[in-house]
């Protein structure tokens, strides 16, 4: 049986308000998804089995947000599960309809699979839809990973929002990574040149009002002017997504390369089944601070040596929750690393911000020669 | 050094602070500015308008090189005058004041000659422009084989800037990557060469961190990079990456010359600069009983007093305490069994004024194929063993510089044809010696320009 602090907000403010979600009790939230999940009739087939090996009892135990961190990291496992068994029993009628299962990683490993439900993925793409609300009929290039990623399906309904029409072009960066590791950067040079070129030839010939891209692509496009005068004349929103952009190149396409445009991050991961959205505003130091959708989706940043939440304004590993009836995905440990920043008051977790790798400094390690 | 320093990118259209900037200390750690770190977005811009800007008329360029070399000697440049410029260098990154003048006087040299340079190198059979007459009836025209060359420079001295103006000269436009330890003479150099007339799009200064330096090597069509053998690692499979590492210069004493009256070049080999050259000596190799002369060697080098880098009279590098602590303990464990004649104990010497000397060694090896001999090390570091001629070349194989102390044609003859010895001196030359004109790799000619064939009959602009 469902409670129905579960259901997602039915109509979400056609403009977009950022403010307008219900505020629900974090505590009564956790303890009724417990019960959604842990409970025969309306678990899954992966969790129902996955808890008689659990230390503990989810129901009984797991009773706020800081409780999740007894849960051990699953998604590993989600490279072998068949998918079937991650769809929970008690979901029906339009709950029930899937969207599409979408994979993550893969360029290590074999991918994780993940089932993305109709009526969570419109939600999840109506999370930052306040930054669309002015921008009437468009369609979209989406230059970025398709297949099975969910970076691709989310631009088609974007497409679709704007009453226009996707444009895409392939790029598997699983292929980029074997071709690194077998030729080098020049090889991953090669590709994108290959993707730009595809790109370049829609924007010069179709009325592209969106165009969603990843950082490193933007910076290739940035290069050529041709390109750039193409999307200072057509383009009226970017959206970027899938890698780090630092503070100075955000500046530098904000202000130099396509100044008047909206320059709008998400920070997402197929394994949390959506992103979090750029905050309205200036930033932190030249920075997008990205907010989650508490508390379907929430966010913490913890130090890699101790699993401890950083304090607000520390650098540390992102771990991320997906909190939903739909799925279960909680204290996934992701590779990035970020800024903890405050959320917005009554949020789970944290909001973050200069998301990105590792911050590596110079090693002192002796190298023979004199420079 | 009142004012808090800012080492900023020099863009084509002009300075560029980024937030993302690193401090930049003194010896003793102490914060004396901040140096921008440009994203690769910027580099990428900046490449790209470099290439749409016009190349400087070849005549335009040469003045420029000569204006450059005044105003880098005499003017003051990014707030600092040239004494003031020394200074800073000596204080803020270790390397002896007298070992910055000497390279300054290095580079003004080295602007002044490009003229005769670029003549030495350019192959006999060809003009420098198409509008010579001899073109009329047919001859090779020296064409660049790109438009960009990159610089990933080093900080260990600053005569490493006298090496990439010959690309200016070539007519190509120059992106520089300072080195973070020293930024100052890259800044210097820039800013000279600017003021002289080299328009901003066709000389630009980007310092950034190890990835983005690397978008700079892809993005620019050559580039030259100063490392140690990871940097020539990484590097050497790129055709068109020039990689300045250790040099393993050495010396060869054969037994029809007397050591002893060469101690004096021998030890201005290893202890030049500092011994922070690729062309100081990293090996000794004696025909006969090497410890003689390994002895002499020691009692000179051991002679050189420990200063602070500022002091006029210094000539050894300093360098933050914990560093000069690492460079100590790899000593150590390369050096393994061979002896210590200087240095063995340790080679950190602590000052009062903050970081530490990098002290002198010598230690002694028993065959000249010992694995010691190739380890060169930022400091005067040498390795002293035995040769005889049955041992061959061998063991002089891979030398940036050998200098030869012998009468034997024969040998000097298979020295010559050997391709991993890249320059030979012979008799009472330091491996050190360098003159403006003289190759120190190769010509930059030899990689970045190329004879294209060509014949022309009153085609062109009439004057022609």
């Amino acid at each position: 049986m469902s409670s129905p602090v579960l259901d997602l907000p039915r109509a979400a403010d056609p403009a977009g308000n950022p403010a307008s979600y219900p505020a629900v009790d974090p505590d009564e939230y956790i303890a009724a998804l417990m019960r959604w999940h842990f409970t025969a009739s309306t678990g899954s087939p992966f969790w129902l089995r996955r808890a008689r090996s659990l230390e503990f009892d989810p129901i009984a135990d797991v009773r706020t947000f800081a409780d999740l961190r007894l849960f051990p990291n699953v998604v590993d496992e989600f490279r072998d599960v068949p998918v079937e068994d991650l769809i929970p029993r008690g979901l029906t009628g339009e709950d029930r309809v899937i969207a599409g299962v979408y994979e993550s990683g893969g360029t290590t490993g074999s991918p994780k699979r993940f089932v993305m439900f109709d009526r969570w993925m419109e939600f999840a793409l109506g999370w930052d839809e306040f930054h669309y609300a002015a921008l009437g009929p468009a369609n979209v290039l989406a230059v970025a990973p398709s297949g099975p990623h969910m970076f691709g399906a989310f631009a088609a309904r974007r497409a679709r929002r704007h009453d226009g029409v996707r444009f895409t072009v392939d790029l598997d960066p699983r292929w980029i990574k074997r071709l690194i590791e077998r030729d080098g950067p020049g090889a991953a040079d090669l590709y994108a040149e290959h993707i730009i070129d595809q790109a370049a030839h829609i924007l010069t010939t179709q009325a592209v009002g969106i165009l969603i891209t990843t950082p490193p692509l933007l910076e290739r496009m940035a290069r050529r002017d041709d390109l750039v005068a193409l999307i200072r004349k057509n383009v009226r929103f970017i959206c970027w997504s899938g890698a780090h952009m630092d503070a100075d190149s955000r500046e530098i396409f904000q202000t130099e390369v396509f100044p008047g445009i909206p320059l709008k991050g998400l920070y997402g991961s197929t394994t949390i089944l959506g992103m979090s959205r750029e905050r309205p505003g200036e930033g932190l130091d030249g920075l997008a601070l990205f907010d989650s959708p508490s508390p379907y989706i929430a966010f913490r940043v913890v130090d890699p040596a101790t699993g401890d939440d950083v304090n607000l304004g520390e650098r540390g590993q992102v771990v991320m929750n997906h909190l939903t009836k739909y799925a279960l995905i909680p204290n996934n440990l992701e590779r990035d690393h970020a800024l903890a920043v405050e959320p917005p008051p009554g949020w789970l977790g944290c909001s973050v911000a200069d998301v990105g790798p590792v911050a590596t400094f110079d090693d002192h390690a002796v190298i023979e020669g004199v420079y | 050094m009142a004012e808090f320093l800012h080492i900023d990118a020099l863009g084509p259209t002009g300075p560029y602070r980024s937030r993302n900037r690193r401090p930049l200390t003194s010896l003793a750690g102490t914060p004396i500015g901040e140096i921008s770190q440009v994203p690769s977005l910027y580099v990428r811009r900046t490449i790209a308008a470099m290439r749409a800007a016009p190349v400087l008329a070849g005549a335009q360029r040469l003045d420029a090189l000569d204006a450059a070399a005044e105003l880098f000697a005499t003017a003051p440049l990014g707030g600092l005058g040239p004494d003031e410029y020394v200074r800073l260098v000596s204080t803020a990154s270790g390397v002896p004041r007298a070992v910055v003048r000497q390279s300054v006087d290095w580079i003004v040299d080295v602007l002044r000659s490009q003229r005769t340079t670029v003549e030495l190198a350019m192959p006999r059979g060809a003009v420098g422009d198409w509008r010579d007459e001899r073109t009329r009836a047919g001859s090779a025209v020296w064409a660049r084989r790109g438009e960009v060359f990159a610089v990933h420079a080093a900080g260990n001295t600053p005569a490493v800037h006298g090496l990439w103006p010959e690309a200016l000269a070539l007519g190509y436009k120059v992106v520089v990557r300072p080195s973070t330890r020293e930024p100052y003479t890259a800044l210097r150099l820039v800013e000279a060469l600017r003021q002289a007339g080299f328009p901003p799009a066709t000389l630009t200064l980007l310092p950034t961190d190890h990835d983005v330096a690397d978008v700079i090597i892809a993005e620019a069509d050559y580039a030259i990079v100063y490392g140690g053998q990871d940097v020539v690692d990484k590097y050497s499979a790129i055709p068109t990456v020039l990689t300045q590492g250790p040099g393993r210069s050495k010396i060869l004493v054969t037994a029809d010359v007397d050591w002893r009256e060469k101690i004096d070049i021998i030890a201005d080999s290893v202890s030049h600069l500092g011994g922070t050259a690729c062309t100081c000596a990293s090996a000794v190799l004696v025909e006969g009983d090497p410890e003689p002369l390994a002895r002499a060697l020691a009692e000179r080098l051991g002679r050189i007093p420990s200063l602070p880098a500022d002091h006029p009279d210094a000539t050894l590098t300093v360098a933050p305490t914990a560093s000069v602590v690492e460079v100590d303990q790899y000593l150590h464990k390369v050096a393994g069994d061979a002896r210590p004649l200087l240095g063995g104990d340790t080679i950190v010497d602590e000052l009062p004024s903050g970081g530490a000397v990098l002290r002198p060694a010598v230690h002694l090896v028993d065959s000249s194929g010992a694995a010691q001999l190739g380890v060169e090390l930022p400091f005067p570091c040498v390795w002293v063993g035995p040769w005889q001629s049955a041992d061959g070349i061998a063991p002089l194989r891979d030398s940036l510089v050998l200098t030869a102390m012998t009468t034997r044609a024969e040998l000097i003859d298979a020295l010559l044809d050997e391709p991993s010895i890249i320059n030979l001196y012979l008799g009472d030359n330091p491996t050190t010696w360098l003159r403006p004109g003289i190759p120190h790799d190769g010509y930059l000619g030899e990689v970045l320009m190329r004879t294209k064939g060509m014949i022309r009959t009153a085609v062109g602009p009439a004057a022609a």
